[in-house]
């Protein structure tokens, strides 16, 4: 079964009368386990089709399923829950709370969970060692280099343990040093089980997904599954 | 569970933007001080009038009438000179009347030879003790003969003997008053200060007569004290004291009273009135300063949501409802109102005190503005935070994550 499941989505926006197709009849399966780039220029509706995908924003038209629940059907209530437990966000500009410690940034997605856990500092401590932060746990973003700022954003989106990943442009802001080290802890944790989408423009950084869709003026242009170069990659 | 978590991260985002919050619990301390000492102020000019009437020496079966039209203590017409000891005859005459004790009043110097104070002269006759009560504690008081001979004797309430005599035995004395010298043959007994900081020992008492012939050289009466049989007698017996007065004064049906009325009930309901007015002033200009308060509150409010649009963004990214931002900005609001409100309180009581201590307003501090400051608080941070919480709530992940 699909866990992402996008049938014919269209979207547009309405600026005081003119009318901007952004995405334009976007039909998607994404299964679990997958590991998928969504390249293509800038305005081509990426990071709209990222917003979608992560209950964000709504689609004009179209009908888009998530682990098998209609997200054009759900309230805000189960919008929420399915924001806070079935995705994690990874973002180019980080989107960290600023002035709030690493360990606080990354137990953000547990303040709203519905799980009532009682060691939920512990299992922060426990993401932030998995991301090689454990000496920077009560260090604010603003202490932070751009790197490790990525890393507490990646321990953030795993905390809540979501089955997908959602990555728009993460080494946009890295150097390229950290820009590898972060696909390394992607490639690990597609190993780990977790689908991961990635958005990107830049078709090094594509070249680490196992298929690549290239979306062109809100179209999906080509769809290429790719098992060699994730071999050689390993 | 999830109200307790956003109270925890409301009182994180006071926290972090210490500038906005510092500005709305000012807005609030302002509001909330001046209610509190508005209040206070009220309470104390208001326990002062009452203190000061209750001293007036008034019993339920007795009233004034004053010299001069106008309400209660404050005369429209100085100087009025109909009122006569025929007068305050005529109205002993009246059956239901048991006393009448016709005054004259001046504040000037008393003088013992190298000391001096002012107090109030008031030239009255042996009735008066009868009608107040007051005994004397040395000596006697004034008797019908001093008032026939128009004898220069005195009785000294407590303060001016302190003031003029320290150790020594006032009684045979000599004190002058103006260019003549009066025997002390009594002495008032202490009161003492009434809790407003009025004075009831501040008196000296000399014959009618003499007050008349030496003091004032007036001889119109400033008021007449009028006690009847009974209290359910006031009503009846001060109609036939109006009916007399304006036929002794010669008043045409046209002409207006030259004389008024002090009765308990008068004051009573002088003090109601001019309380329930007060009443009416504190609560507009109390409502005005929160207001105030409240408006600071949420437009600084509506600031800093513009300014953490991508915080708000980010919490709903990852699973924040609408609801968990409403409360989390509600929480911030409802907070920082209890707080300015708690600094207000504490500021308004430490004016309040510094305005008694340094005697410049009487004030008095009462829980009223404690319980009105904790709920109107509440109050303005639920209503004043609420358009700023919806706001911020109701703003789309998408757009404010990228903003």
């Amino acid at each position: 079964m699909s866990l992402i499941e996008m049938n014919s989505i269209y979207k547009s926006y309405r600026n005081i009368g003119f009318e901007t197709q952004v995405l334009n009849d976007i039909t998607l399966h994404i299964n679990e386990g997958d590991y998928v780039s969504i390249i293509g220029p800038s305005g081509a509706g990426k990071s709209t089709l990222m917003a979608i995908a992560g209950c964000l924003s709504q689609p004009t038209s179209g009908e888009y399923i998530l682990d098998g629940e209609e997200v054009g059907k759900l309230g805000d209530r189960k919008l929420s829950q399915a924001r806070n437990e079935k995705i994690g966000f990874v973002f180019q500009a980080f989107h960290l709370l600023p002035g709030v410690t690493a360990l606080d940034n990354v137990i953000l997605p547990l303040v709203y969970s519905r799980k009532i856990s009682s060691d939920i500092k512990e299992r922060a401590r426990e993401v932030l060692a998995k991301v090689g932060l454990e000496h920077r746990l009560h260090h604010t973003p603003g202490q932070l280099s751009g790197g490790e700022q990525q890393r507490v954003t990646i321990a953030r989106s795993l905390i809540n343990n979501p089955p997908i990943i959602l990555a728009d442009e993460p080494t946009g802001n890295l150097d390229s040093e950290n820009g590898k080290e972060t696909m390394k802890t992607f490639d690990r944790l597609v190993k780990e089980g977790k689908t991961i989408v990635l958005i990107t423009h830049d078709s090094e950084v594509a070249e680490h997904a196992d298929r690549i869709i290239s979306i062109r003026d809100g179209k999906i242009a080509s769809d290429t599954k790719q098992q060699l170069t994730k071999a050689s990659v390993i | 569970m999830r109200i307790f978590k956003n109270l925890i991260q409301a009182l994180r985002g006071l926290k972090l933007n210490r500038g906005n919050t510092l500005l709305m619990t000012l807005g609030v301390m302002v509001g909330i001080a001046s209610l509190t000492v508005i209040v206070a102020i009220g309470f104390g000019i208001k326990v002062k009038v009452l203190d000061r009437i209750s001293n007036l020496g008034f019993g339920p079966e007795s009233f004034s009438v004053m010299a001069g039209a106008g309400k209660m203590f404050f005369s429209r017409s100085k100087n009025t000179t109909s009122m006569s000891l025929q007068d305050a005859e005529d109205l002993l005459a009246l059956p239901t009347v048991r006393l009448v004790v016709p005054r004259q009043r001046k504040r000037m110097q008393i003088i013992n030879k190298k000391e001096f104070t002012s107090t109030r002269v008031y030239g009255v006759t042996p009735d008066w003790q009868r009608a107040r009560g007051w005994q004397v504690v040395d000596g006697v008081f004034l008797s019908d003969s001093d008032l026939d001979r128009k004898k220069k004797v005195v009785v000294l309430g407590a303060t001016p003997v302190r003031k003029l005599f320290k150790d020594t035995d006032p009684i045979g004395k000599m004190v002058r008053l103006q260019n003549n010298y009066y025997e002390v043959i009594g002495l008032l007994q202490e009161k003492g200060l009434t809790e407003s900081g009025y004075d009831p020992d501040d008196r000296a008492l000399i014959p009618l007569t003499t007050s008349m012939s030496r003091l004032t050289h007036e001889t119109h009466l400033h008021s007449i004290k009028v006690v009847t049989l009974d209290a359910s007698q006031v009503p009846k017996t001060m109609e036939a004291v109006k009916r007399v007065l304006r036929r002794n004064h010669n008043l045409s049906i046209l002409s207006e009273d030259d004389f008024r009325f002090v009765t308990p009930e008068g004051i009573m309901e002088w003090v109601t009135e001019s309380a329930q007015a007060m009443n009416r002033m504190l609560i507009l200009i109390s409502t005005v300063s929160l207001l105030v308060g409240g408006i600071v509150i949420m437009n600084i409010l509506l600031v800093s949501i513009s300014e953490r649009v991508r915080e708000i963004g980010i919490r709903r990214c990852f699973g924040a409802r609408k609801s968990d931002i409403t409360l989390q900005f509600l929480f911030e609001s409802i907070l920082v109102s209890l707080l300015g409100g708690i600094l207000g309180i504490g500021l308004g009581l430490s004016i309040s005190f510094g305005l008694k201590r340094l005697d410049i307003l009487p004030t008095q501090v009462t829980w009223e503005p404690f319980v009105l400051s904790f709920v109107f608080c509440t109050l303005i941070g639920l209503i004043f935070g609420i358009h700023p919480a919806r706001k911020a709530a109701l703003m789309s992940p998408e757009e404010s994550i990228r903003s």
